[in-house]
């Protein structure tokens, strides 16, 4: 196991440099600059600018510039659209918004999709199921630029009980529209696969062989048959909350949260290389580690998986 | 076994629609409110304000954006601020001004109770030290070239050498070269030579003290060479006498020393400029001009604007900053006129997606929102409201023309494109926006005479296009159609936006109507869009817009000053040029404004590009927020506006932009 985990930890590394390298080709072959706008700028304080940030060089020593500080002191340099704000400090800043708003969609989507699911597999083409997952198949198919405007419809400019946007801190109730959006798909989600993975375990034989030892149904349901119906919504949790985590660019921008999202996809809009790649380089860390620890989790939960 | 049958789906369906539609009921019962959504005075008097976009830095000469300005006015202040119904430069720092007789040189006497906000005292060194910084060429400030009306600023912070010789420590002078053969302005003149330079006021009978700085400044410009060997070489091959001139020189930076800025005591300070420039004291309420403390920029560098060492010297100072949330200001006792600052202070909310300004502005949880806050689908739901500011905005928008590249180098041609867009069409339609006719906004600048255009005529649009040797045929339907036409060598580009693909879809039909030529579209992502268009890299007609620097006519048609920069169509007539130096040497107001429009017809025959429309501005405030007014550049001095808690005295409408003294002493002896 430990063997595993660390093979895995290496293969990360070399994976990030290729992510990095990937984006910093794609940034360089993007039209425009970071300081391209509306109003253009003399010539010589173009070179100047050029010249400051070493756009002047040939490319492999722009890309030297770039990857070295990374590799050798993990340093992704500072922002150039927010001057003097170094890329780790704003990814530090908001990382905790979007870990917080993530985190708890994803859960409230675990503790509402496993319910929904198990009762709709048990009770298997009931009123119950039928209603779950016509219900289900609505969260997905509405994606969360209608539904987030739909609530803040509903709660903020109809009932005035929920502020439409805005971040105000973790225990704040502006924190509840924006998770609810963020929830509704991974809800359906997780629901659906529930009930999937129950419906082909309780028909399993060794459901059979627990029922007829003569256990308790609950003890059958909850020990055994969830147990193993978990595992596609484990292997679907992995990327879910590395994605959850890193930030949601479409929730952050119609709730105006100050995340990595937010940051993101400002960053590509302005050509801010340093902190793209920043960004990319975290999330795709985060990916590969939530990966991991999926497939960690396996091996605790399937006792037919061994590293 | 348990299956929805026809009836429960039926029931499902609608149960489902009415939640849709008591919703859109509620939405919809908004249309007959005086406002849009909440009115409620806050308990405490702190303004919520969208400031638009993220800041890029609180440093006032390193962001040149808008919603940076917005920030920076309640943050610094500098030499004057604006006015906050016409934008013109009014008092701040420098109680008052002295201006030469040609414009080319400008005294400003300092108040002497003007403080930091951590209270030391401003004086005439502040400025110098402000002004110098913000021209340093390592500073990179983007906006820079706004100050390069002061003498020797482009080229210090382009890094330009002067040539002296090292025998006798003179410089070679520009006059003897010919690089620049213009009127001398008074500035330049010996002191001796000009005849009382300044007119005598009742304030300042006799002008202020000469100094030895003063006197060098008032010699022959120095000649200045580019900084870089490639391209001063370039510049010595094509002038063999002054190649031959500068062998055995010496060539010595141009330093922030000899900039033409000085303090000349505690509380003057004079600025030579290097030419004549009547607008000078309007761009200097810009942020590039707004004082930095010395003190901290020194000790901190780059961090100085960090909220634990930040220092300024506005209305206001830094509360606390929670960077893309809220930057919040409180109000500064140490400020010179805190006792008419009316607020305690402002919550500047960034953000870029309109709908949710919107929305938090309905709920009540905003005072006002930014400018053009409002999308195009949204405009007659807030229009007709109280809470809605329609006024011009110093800003156009036109479609620019590469004139390097047939069929758009023939002069018809482009005329032609013009003539067949009928623009009173497109006003209805874009319901909010002015005409424009040039380059000039419409309705902006009092006096203005515009230049005359030619209206809309589809019939000659087709005989100057047939003229060219595009025969416009007509078909048997009715429609037209010009096989002839390299349709392939032109087509409209324009940034990606859901509000620039409408427009372009409407002028592409108005020219299929009227010439029969479809012109594809292209849209591109803003970056890439803005660099495609400075290299000229686009065929036919690309999309174009300009908002005023300073508040001035100028600040539209030098535009075209130049052959690069902001031009992007690749025309530039010398003549244009001329009429406009010949302009701004011009002391009389009228004479001025005449000289500059016939600069702008001249413009308009070349047609380098089309006239579109002239802005309005588009935003809200709540009624009781009072002393905001719907201004021209959408910029607020923070420091009058105030929340009036008598419902009777709310602004009901667009308050008048009409400037009215009276109106502003009432409004100090009102509020709370």
């Amino acid at each position: 196991m430990l063997r595993f985990i660390i093979r895995r930890l290496l293969i990360t590394i070399p994976t990030i440099l290729v992510v990095i390298t990937l984006t910093w080709g794609l940034i360089k072959l993007a039209p425009g600059n970071f300081y391209t706008n509306e109003r253009a700028i003399p010539r010589q304080l173009r070179q100047r600018i050029k010249e400051k940030y070493g756009y002047d060089k040939p490319w492999y020593v722009q890309y030297a510039r770039t990857i070295w500080p990374i590799i050798r002191h993990q340093d992704f340099g500072i922002s150039l659209k927010y001057q003097g704000q170094p890329v780790s400090t704003i990814i530090a800043r908001s990382l905790p918004v979007s870990a917080s708003v993530g985190l708890l969609a994803y859960l409230l989507a675990l503790l509402v999709g496993i319910t929904v699911g198990s009762i709709a597999a048990l009770k298997q083409n009931s009123r119950w199921d039928y209603a779950s997952m016509a219900l289900a198949m609505l969260g997905i198919s509405i994606p969360n630029f209608v539904l987030g405007p739909l609530l803040v419809l509903g709660f903020s400019l109809t009932l005035y009980w929920l502020p439409p946007a805005r971040w105000d801190g973790f225990f704040s109730r502006n924190t509840i529209l924006p998770v609810l959006t963020l929830s509704a798909i991974y809800m359906a989600y997780i629901a659906r696969l529930t009930r999937a993975g129950m419906l082909e375990v309780l028909r399993s034989d060794y459901i059979r062989t627990a029922r007829s030892k003569g256990l308790r149904e609950r003890d059958v349901v909850i020990r055994h048959a969830l147990r193993a119906g978990l595992m596609p919504v484990v292997s679907f949790t992995g990327p879910a909350l590395a994605f959850l985590l890193t930030g949601t660019v479409v929730v952050e921008k119609i709730f105006a949260l100050p995340g990595l999202g937010n940051y993101f996809i400002q960053a590509s809009l302005n050509r801010d290389e340093p902190l793209i790649i920043g960004i990319v380089a975290f999330i795709a860390i985060t990916l590969l580690l939530m990966n991991l620890l999926v497939d960690i989790a396996y091996a605790y939960l399937d006792p037919r998986i061994r590293y | 076994m348990f299956k929805l049958t026809f009836k429960q789906t039926t029931i499902g369906l609608l149960l489902f629609s009415l939640v849709l539609a008591s919703i859109s009921c509620a939405a919809s019962a908004l249309k007959n409110e005086e406002f849009f959504g909440k009115v409620e005075v806050p308990r405490d008097n702190v303004m919520r304000y969208i400031s638009g976009d993220e800041p890029e830095s609180l440093d006032p000469q390193l962001s040149s954006g808008q919603p940076e300005g917005r920030i920076f006015m309640a943050l610094y202040e500098g030499l004057v601020e604006y006015d906050a119904k016409t934008m013109d430069p009014v008092p701040a720092i420098a109680e008052r001004w002295d201006e030469n007789n040609d414009s080319s040189e400008f005294v400003f006497h300092l108040r002497r109770n003007a403080r930091w906000s951590n209270g030391d005292s401003i004086s005439a060194k502040d400025f110098v030290y402000t002004f110098r910084r913000g021209l340093a060429p390592e500073l990179l400030a983007r906006s820079a070239s706004l100050a390069s009306y002061i003498r020797q600023a482009e080229n210090y912070n382009q890094g330009a050498v002067f040539v002296k010789d090292p025998k006798t420590n003179q410089f070679l002078l520009e006059k003897d070269f010919g690089t620049q053969a213009t009127t001398i302005p008074l500035s330049q003149a010996p002191l001796s030579a000009a005849a009382p330079e300044y007119k005598p006021s009742a304030a300042e009978p006799t002008p202020d003290k000469d100094t030895e700085f003063h006197q060098r400044m008032h010699s022959p410009e120095r000649l200045a060479l580019p900084g870089d060997e490639k391209s001063r070489k370039a510049i010595l091959a094509k002038n063999p006498k002054l190649q031959e001139a500068v062998i055995g020189k010496e060539f010595v930076p141009v330093g922030p020393e000899d900039l033409g800025i000085e303090a000349v005591d505690d509380y003057t300070l004079r600025i030579s400029l290097k030419q004549s420039t009547p607008f000078f004291v309007g761009v200097l309420a810009n942020n590039f001009f707004r004082l930095v403390p010395q003190k901290i920029v020194e000790r901190y560098g780059r961090d100085w604007t960090n909220p634990a060492h930040i220092v300024t010297n506005g209305p206001f100072k830094m509360k606390s900053w929670r960077p893309y949330n809220e930057l919040a200001v409180e109000r500064d006792p140490m400020y010179w006129d805190t006792a008419n600052v009316r607020l305690d202070g402002i919550r500047f909310f960034p953000m870029s997606d309109q709908p949710t300004m919107m929305n938090l502005y309905r709920v009540g949880e905003v005072d006002a929102v930014s400018n053009h806050a409002i999308i195009s689908a949204w405009i007659d739901e807030v229009r007709y409201r109280k809470d809605y500011m329609a006024a011009p905005e110093a800003a156009v928008i036109y479609i620019v023309m590469n004139t390097t590249k047939p069929p758009m180098n023939d002069v018809r041609v482009r005329h032609a494109f013009d003539l067949a867009l009928d623009k009173d069409t497109a006003m209805k339609w874009r319901k909010i926006v002015k005409p424009l006719r040039g380059i000039t906004p419409h309705g902006i600048f009092a006096g203005y005479p515009e230049p005359k255009v030619a209206e809309f005529d589809a019939a000659k649009a087709r005989q100057l296009m047939t003229e060219a040797g595009y025969p416009v045929i007509t078909n048997p339907d009715g429609t037209f159609s010009c096989p002839s036409f390299p349709i392939d060598q032109v087509e409209y580009t324009f940034p990606t936006a859901p509000s620039n693909k409408i427009t372009a879809e409407f002028w592409q039909s108005q020219w299929k109507k009227h010439l029969g030529l479809t012109v594809p579209l292209r849209s591109m992502e803003f970056k890439t869009f803005v660099d495609a268009r400075s290299k000229l890299d686009y065929k036919g007609f690309a999309f174009g817009a300009w908002g005023a620097d300073y508040m001035d006519p100028f600040t539209f048609l030098s535009l075209f000053y130049t052959a690069e920069h902001d031009n992007n169509t690749g025309w530039w007539d010398k003549r244009y040029v001329d009429l406009l130096d010949e302009a701004n040497r011009n002391p009389d107001r009228a004479k001025r404004f005449a000289l500059l429009a016939q600069a702008e017809q001249l413009l308009v025959d070349a047609q380098p590009i089309i006239s579109v429309e002239t802005a309005t501005v588009n935003w809200t405030k709540k009624p009781y927020v009072k002393g905001m007014y719907p201004n021209a550049g959408s910029l607020f001095p923070w420091k009058h506006i105030y929340f009036e808690r008598d419902r009777s005295k709310w602004d009901y409408g667009t308050p008048s932009l009409a400037a009215n003294p009276t109106d502003q002493s009432s409004d100090s002896t009102l509020g709370n």
